[in-house]
């Protein structure tokens, strides 16, 4: 449901030009549970959230990603860590990796790469 | 008056938990009940991320907050991913090498944990950072050698299509196969092992850092009481 109404939301903001700049001091506008990814730098723009693994991003963000953060919920047998990838389906590369809690407001090198991503219990 | 009370619990449990954890340091070396450190990695793993857990639902509690199952309201997730993660500027911070400028915040009750745990929140944040993302360099390193870059050359022509442009995502058994047939899987192999080598020898103080540190969390954490009351499990679908 949260995936088909990101989808809609996405879809809708689409032709609208920047919106929901995150706030410049305090954590990242992402839900906590959530990782996120933002097509600008610093947490701003359109954001893609998911609670699980995505082995295909949509074609609005994948390959204009500019920011991410992790806010996955740590806990014992838990995969709280995520691994992003250049390549669909985990493929090609790991541009990055983030435990709970951090956050990259900008990556010259892996600005606008990213295609997918998984949860893991480590990096 | 509330943020009042909260903020002198949050001293009282702080100061509790410190004296909790410094009085639990010292052990007879060999006595009746000294803690030990599991010996797999998996099983050390587990005793760190429990321990963590157990800090940092202490430390939500001691800010009257619950870490539950159930869904928030957009508001009160806010105030609750204050708690958690902290608020404010962010505090630590790291670039790697691959360009990227990890962030995160110090005044959340997961780095106090992770500062009860770790001895050093500041220098374990630089290592483990970096640690974690050890891989993620060899493998951007790696993307540099003529090798690799001949064999990506060999892989796009062997998943474009002989009519009309490479479509922009192979179907995933085209892309196997053209992984086989143009040595792009036996190339990355041999690269990431020898770049994973080469990025463990420029990172050895982190390295040694992190094992350091990750040793003193784990008597630490083999040292923690026994639990209070259940937790209920956070939910991560």
């Amino acid at each position: 449901m949260k995936r088909l109404l990101a989808t809609a939301a996405a879809a809708l903001l689409a032709t609208t030009a920047g919106f929901a700049l995150a706030g410049s001091a305090g954590a990242a506008e992402c839900p906590s549970g959530e990782f996120c990814v933002w097509q600008e730098a610093n947490f701003g723009g359109q954001r893609a959230n998911w609670s699980g693994d995505d082995g295909w991003w949509e074609s609005w963000i994948s390959d204009t990603d500019s920011s991410w953060a992790n806010h996955g919920i740590s806990g014992p047998g838990i995969k709280d860590h995520v691994r992003v990838y250049e390549s669909a389906w985990q493929g090609g590369s790991m541009t990055i990796c983030l435990a709970p809690g951090q956050e990259v407001g900008y990556n010259g090198a892996a600005n606008d790469r990213g295609d997918s991503h998984t949860w893991a219990t480590g990096c | 008056m509330l943020r009042t009370a909260a903020r002198a619990r949050r001293a009282a449990i702080v100061a509790a938990a410190s004296l909790l954890l410094s009085g639990c340091t010292v052990v007879a070396p060999g006595g009746v009940g000294t803690p030990t450190v599991p010996v797999t990695r998996a099983a050390q793993d587990e005793l760190l991320r429990s321990a963590e857990h157990r800090l940092v639902v202490d430390c939500l509690r001691g800010r009257g907050i619950t870490l539950s199952a159930r869904p928030r309201a957009p508001d009160d997730d806010r105030v609750f991913r204050a708690a958690l993660f902290g608020a404010g500027p962010r505090e630590l911070s790291v670039t790697l090498a691959t360009g990227a400028t990890v962030t995160a915040h110090e005044d959340g009750c997961l780095a106090i944990a992770r500062q009860r745990l770790y001895g050093d929140q500041r220098r374990w944040f630089r290592a483990q950072v970096t640690v974690d993302n050890l891989r993620a360099e060899a493998q951007a390193r790696m993307r540099t050698d003529p090798a690799h870059r001949a064999a990506l050359a060999r892989w796009t022509r062997c998943a474009t299509p002989p009519l009309g442009p490479r479509p922009d995502r192979p179907a995933p058994a085209v892309a196997a196969r053209c992984d086989r047939e143009s040595g792009l899987d036996a190339v990355r192999k041999r690269l990431e092992a020898a770049e994973m080598a080469e990025v463990r020898t420029l990172h050895r103080d982190e390295l040694a850092t992190y094992r350091q540190l990750r040793d003193r969390a784990l008597r630490r954490a083999a040292e923690l009481p026994a639990s209070g009351p259940p937790v209920e499990r956070p939910h991560l679908s």
